[in-house]
């Protein structure tokens, strides 16, 4: 059977907050159903392997690559996209950081580096710099912002311990 | 194939009659939360954990998996060879147990029939004494294959090697192998860094086979060897004796 002949299978995936249903081929990615179904371009293929962190999602609170799940093992689990992070007009927190501290540069790799600051500040909301260095060790950025990562995830997790989780987005 | 529907079934770290059992479909970060990685004869499954591909991967990869692919970054593979450890082979027919040092015969191969599920991975418990490392060693701390990868299990009484297992990411095969000649060369002698130079001078090297390739030399490795073999020794016996 080539992979064409392959039925697609109906799955609901539950998506920042809300239930999609979608037909799927057994071997097909998470990513691709998050990014060319469901329209959200914030997941980017990098490397496809699982190296570059640029694809990461949360499911069910761990941060994984979305290019290395099949759509049909997030079946019943909640997933989180840089989409589903702040209500309509708000920035959060981590993303004012990264404004804060000129960390952006051309911005590929900013939806995975999002996702595992978020991952690390939801568990450890005071992370040392080691604990950020290992957190985003999955994370490859090759305009070189490392540094300022890591100054924007200090200043992100300050924000959020002040309770400042979201802000205006000025635009 | 996708396994992950038995995700339930074989995630497990177990103790049963002196073993214990790991389910194949135990990942990084679920043996992280398991007493391997509290208890001091048992850290080198620690060690890998801090070295193993990057955070985004851990809850992602399992133990069965990294036997499966069998290439010499399998670091789990690496390790649990110096336990002595057997995978349980299930399939429609019944099941099998299988030493880990048979199973794996080269670079991706198995001696497995394609319908036999791995299902678990077993090894004996270690008694007091014990202890466990492992270390690898590349340009960067994560995402990494490792230019070499080792590890120990070592049990230590009144300062003398009472039993050493040492493995590599490869010794004559382009798998994870055993240096046993090096091993048998160390049993009952003092454990001291003299001991280990001369394990590693006079028999090690007539034992491994350490190529050149784009990343690193055979030379450069072959010296590297040597290097994380007596770190790999040192710091089990710093666990066992001292507690760290």
């Amino acid at each position: 059977m080539s992979t064409e002949e392959y039925p697609e299978i109906e799955i609901t995936l539950n998506v920042n907050g809300k239930d999609y249903t979608v037909k799927v081929k057994p071997y097909e990615r998470l990513l691709d159903v998050l990014r060319y179904k469901l329209g959200l371009t914030s997941v980017k293929e990098g490397c496809g392997r699982g190296e570059c962190g640029t694809c990461a999602v949360i499911m069910d609170g761990k941060l994984v690559a979305s290019c290395l799940v099949l759509a049909v093992q997030a079946r019943g689990k909640k997933i989180l996209t840089l989409e589903g992070l702040t209500p309509p007009g708000k920035l959060h927190a981590i993303q004012k950081a990264l404004l804060d501290t000129y960390a952006m540069q051309c911005g590929f790799c900013f939806p995975g580096v999002i996702m595992a600051m978020k991952s690390l500040l939801d568990r450890n909301p005071d992370p040392t710099e080691d604990e950020i260095r290992e957190a985003l060790s999955g994370n490859l950025c090759r305009c070189g912002s490392y540094l300022r990562f890591i100054k924007a995830a200090k200043l992100a997790a300050e924000y959020i311990r002040k309770g400042q989780v979201y802000f205006e987005f000025k635009g | 194939m996708d396994l992950s529907g038995l995700k339930d079934k074989l995630s497990y770290v177990r103790k049963v009659n002196g073993n214990i059992a790991i389910g194949a479909l135990t990942t990084p970060e679920d043996l992280a939360e398991t007493f391997l990685h509290k208890d001091k004869k048992y850290l080198g499954f620690y060690d890998i954990y801090k070295k193993f591909a990057s955070p985004i991967l851990k809850p992602l990869a399992t133990i069965g998996g990294n036997i499966g692919v069998a290439v010499s970054a399998s670091d789990y593979l690496t390790f649990l060879l110096t336990l002595n450890a057997k995978v349980k082979l299930v399939s429609v027919e019944g099941e099998r147990l299988v030493s880990l040092e048979e199973l794996v015969v080269e670079k991706r191969t198995l001696a497995k029939d394609p319908n036999e599920l791995i299902y678990e991975i077993i090894f004996p418990e270690l008694p007091e004494n014990y202890s466990t490392a492992f270390m690898k060693i590349d340009r960067r701390e994560v995402i990494i294959t490792g230019y070499i990868t080792t590890a120990v299990c070592l049990k230590i009484e009144d300062n003398k090697i009472a039993d050493v297992r040492i493995a590599f990411d490869r010794v004559n095969k382009r798998i994870p192998g055993r240096a046993k000649k090096t091993e048998e060369f160390l049993k009952g002698k003092e454990f001291s860094v003299d001991t280990i130079r001369e394990a590693y001078n006079k028999v090690f090297p007539a034992e491994i086979v350490r190529k050149s390739d784009f990343r690193a030399s055979g030379e450069y490795r072959l010296d590297l060897s040597k290097v994380l073999m007596k770190r790999t020794l040192l710091q089990a016996k710093s666990r066992i004796v001292e507690g760290v």
